[in-house]
């Protein structure tokens, strides 16, 4: 019974239980497995719940069943416990270890087009041999990387890539088509506005929105990235610079002083461009987040130069963007609609009542004052 | 010896109370702010709790920066203390702070409820907190939150009236359900959380102290005790609660009390008491418990305490 | 069930104040006690102060324990939270810049905390939320500017004001209409 008398507490444990019954326990190598086995999975849940912890995202998928709403509360939820103990220094394109970085501004440019791994130029063909339980594929072992070898059919490249890539902003600037990078100033870590922690006004300070973005929902990004580059949105977005890569995160010792790496996390980050006409030239939109995906960046940058542009579509306003795309309120608010309602909804049928005995019953001779439709 | 086991604090999951001492001390700057400034939505951070958005987090995190071991703690929903939301609730508060339990309202230090206040009529130094989905009362007439914010800035209400006025026109009486908007110290207009109308008049000149929260939307406000409440009305056609008139509950025989209405198979309906704490001591389940039941907002004949403040319902003329 | 995790002494000040704090803003004139044996200032401070807030005093040794808890030392016009240990005419000039909130954000005014002895004789008048009809108190070394100060400011604009002495604490939103007699 759904408000049980007496049985509520006890309703919640049973349910709760039969959960685990039918999915089965979670065990350790499963969560290993999701970790090593779907990274982009991982990733996905990090950047939305800004937390880089792959450990710690694969149980959450693995403990909420693959249901990645749940996944991300889960480690939202955790996340909000632990203390802020330090401020990593910034993490600067051009330092990025990148191993993707291509642009479709232009056919070549300053550090040369850079596929690295991607499945755009793939075949999107089931393969289906893997599931032949006679012959299985050999190449399939494990998620770790392989090297270059026969086996894995990688080509080793004939000299090493370079460490990092030059902007191709940069260039842009130097040629006078973008204006030039605000000056860098050096900012107190502890002033910068933080979404996670601060009130969200509007409008938003640039930190809460680009943060906004960076822990969005995928899919309630690319909706509305999607409404834009359709056609409701002022702009045309040209993909400047996309970038994949594993940014060092470098911090200081709490105690000597010391700057030390406390490890390497991936990130992606992507910039569309469009022209207004204006002498300033080329308008830039960005978009950065944990983990790599793709998809969601080129979106979120894109919703970023259309926040920008003076009367946006309604559904381009910085508040709507970032309103509706939090993963976790968003899913939050549309399931408790489970909720019992049975007050409120006893309100309105006493209201209905009432306006159906003033104007339908046999002694009214009452009629509403707009007509009802005539269909 | 000096094992470096022996020196460090002993593992931790989580803070007293979940809330760590910063998520705390954000949420009670904020509290006394709302309570200083009667009605007005004060922003604040909310954070992520192991319960999903929308579930009473709101309500969650001001009860969480409330409760200490001492607390006596109620929590329902729609009036139910056995609703699995609200034994879920219940149980991660006693869970993280040790407080006892009760469904006493009267018994309770603190109260959390997602749509109901109870029957029996709070007193001095309980804390009532209400769960809020959608804070701002405007939403209907203007969904963009930063204007919404500029009209309660400025006291801009003509669009609340234009509606209320519009219901009129249309319908010869006031069609707003649950959460209806009222007035707070005659300044701000409020969402009094879906509450049902019946409850709205308890807000008003209340010896207890009511904290409304929506964690989703980051709003915390508050009604002092002792502060006028008062539902948007025209002077000549009266606010009016659900009528319940004639409502008998089944199962203890009450009535002038919010009911819940339960279709029957043969298309009839019987009710019962929405207040199920109220009903525990007015029909106990184990007769050796009996608590006889406080006084009530509504009397037997459904006279509110506060003589004058609601008006007698007038008909519209068929 | 496991047991709740630890309900700390400091967890327990911080509370205790908090809680003092909201009933005497919830009921204005009335005194709830503060934890014993401690500097009201340190305790307030302690309960609602970290470093993403701010704070002024013109004493230094009040200065020196506030700074403590993170809180950002700012100019008074800018601080959120106010501490004088009296209310002498420099102290009144400070709070005169003090900030009353804007009609978009009246949550950003200043909280002053002012030690002060509080009596219930009858001087000042209370009405207003909170207040059963009304009720009458005594709060002594407050000179009669403050009340005009604090007049000038229209509802919802204003500073809140905790009066404390060393065991309770007096509240006075700034809803509350002040007469003196």
């Amino acid at each position: 019974m759904y408000v049980a008398a007496k049985g509520g507490e006890e309703a919640i444990q049973q349910a709760e239980k039969l959960y685990h019954h039918l999915n089965g326990e979670v065990t350790r190598e499963q969560v290993e497995a999701i970790r090593d086995h779907l990274p982009y999975l991982v990733d996905r849940v990090m950047g939305e719940a800004s937390l880089y912890a792959p450990d710690l995202a694969a149980l959450a998928i693995a403990q909420s069943g693959g249901d990645l709403y749940e996944a991300v509360l889960l480690l939202r939820a955790y996340r909000s416990t632990q203390p802020r103990i330090a401020y990593a220094a910034p993490v600067t394109p051009d330092e990025l270890l990148t191993v993707r970085r291509i642009s479709a501004s232009f056919k070549d440019i300053p550090g040369g087009q850079i596929l690295g791994p991607t499945l755009d130029y793939s075949h999107r063909v089931l393969k289906m041999d893997v599931l032949d339980t006679l012959n299985p594929p050999t190449s399939l072992q494990n998620g770790h990387y392989h090297e270059a070898s026969e086996e894995t059919g990688l080509t080793p490249a004939d000299r090493p890539a370079p460490r990092a890539y030059p902007a191709v902003a940069d260039w842009q600037r130097a040629q006078g088509l973008m204006a030039a990078s605000p000056k860098h100033e050096s900012v107190d870590p502890a002033d910068i506005p933080d979404v996670t922690s601060d009130t969200v006004l509007f409008p938003a300070p640039r930190e809460h929105r680009l943060q906004a973005l960076a822990r969005a929902d995928t899919g309630g990004v690319l909706a509305l990235g999607y409404a834009s580059m359709r056609g409701y949105g002022l702009i045309h977005p040209t993909v400047n610079e996309l970038r994949l890569g594993y940014a060092e995160i470098m911090a200081k010792h709490p105690v000597t002083g010391a700057q030390f790496s406390a490890g390497r996390a991936r990130v992606s980050q992507a910039e569309v461009v469009t022209s207004d006409g204006s002498k300033a030239g080329l308008s830039i939109g960005f978009a950065a987040t944990l983990g790599w995906n793709e998809v969601k960046i080129i979106a979120a940058s894109t919703l970023d130069l259309e926040m920008n542009q003076p009367e946006p579509h309604p559904a381009h306003t910085e508040e709507f963007v970032m309103y509706h795309t939090e993963p976790v309120e968003s899913s939050g608010f549309c399931i408790h609609f489970k909720l019992p309602h049975y007050v409120t909804f006893a309100s309105s049928v006493d209201n209905i009542r009432k306006v159906i005995a003033t104007f339908y019953s046999s002694e009214s001779k009452l009629q509403p004052e707009r007509a009802e439709a005539q269909s | 010896m000096n094992r470096l086991a022996a020196l460090a604090a002993p593992r931790q999951d989580y803070s007293y109370a979940f809330l760590d001492a910063y998520a705390k001390r954000e949420l009670r700057r904020r509290t006394l702010k709302a309570i200083a400034i009667p009605g007005y939505q004060v922003p604040y951070a909310s954070r992520e709790l192991p319960i999903a958005r929308g579930w009473g987090t709101g309500g969650l995190q001001v009860t969480l920066s409330l409760v200490g071991p001492e607390s006596i703690v109620k929590v329902i929903d729609q009036g139910a203390d056995d609703s699995v939301n609200a034994a879920n609730l219940r149980r991660f508060i006693a869970r993280m702070s040790g407080a006892q339990t009760t469904t006493d309202a009267l018994k309770a230090t603190i109260i959390q409820s997602r749509h109901r206040i109870p029957e029996e009529i709070l007193r001095e130094y309980q804390a009532l907190v209400l769960q809020v989905p959608d804070p701002e009362p405007l939403r209907a007439v203007e969904s963009n939150s930063s204007r919404a914010h500029e009209m309660h800035a400025e006291a801009d209400y003509g669009q609340m009236w234009l509606v209320l006025y519009e219901q009129l026109v249309r319908y010869k009486q006031y069609i707003q359900g649950a959460s209806y908007p009222s007035l707070v110290n005659g300044r701000y207009v409020i969402s009094p959380s879906p509450i049902p109308r019946w409850d709205t008049p308890k807000l008003h000149q209340s010896a207890h102290l009511t904290l409304l929260s929506a964690g989703r939307e980051k709003r915390l406000y508050a009604v002092p005790p002792y502060t006028d409440v008062y539902p948007l009305e025209f002077d000549d056609i009266p606010f009016q609660v659900e009528d319940q008139r004639g409502w008998v509950c089944a199962i203890t025989g009450v009535k002038n009390k919010f009911m819940n209405e339960i279709p029957q198979p043969d298309g009839t309906s019987t009710y019962e008491l929405s207040d199920t704490g109220y009903m525990e001591k007015v029909a106990p389940a184990d007769a050796t418990r009996t608590e006889p039941p406080g006084a009530t907002y509504y009397d037997e004949q459904g006279n509110f305490y506060h003589d004058g403040y609601l008006k007698p319902p007038i008909q519209p003329e068929l | 069930m496991s047991a709740h995790p630890p309900y700390t002494t400091s967890e327990a000040r911080s509370r205790e104040t908090f809680l003092a704090l909201m009933w005497a803003l919830s009921y204005p004139g009335r005194t709830p006690t503060l934890p014993d044996n401690a500097d009201p200032f340190a305790l307030i401070g302690d309960t609602l102060l970290d470093l993403e807030t701010s704070f002024y005093t013109p004493d230094a040794q009040i200065r020196a324990r506030l700074a403590q808890t993170g809180a950002r030392l700012l100019e008074p016009k800018r601080a959120a939270y106010h501490f004088y240990a009296e209310l002498d005419d420099s102290a009144l000039a400070t709070i005169a810049t003090a900030n009353i909130g804007t009609l978009s954000y009246p949550d950003q005014a200043a909280t002053l905390i002012i030690h002060a002895r509080f009596r219930s004789d009858s001087a000042l008048t209370l009405t207003g939320p909170g207040i059963n009809g009304s009720t009458s108190i005594q709060i002594d070394g407050i000179p009669a500017s403050f009340w005009t100060m604090r007049e000038r400011a229209a509802f919802p604009l204003g500073w809140d004001v905790f009066f404390v002495n060393d065991k309770s604490v007096l509240g006075l939103p700034r809803s509350t209409k002040v007469t003196l007699e």
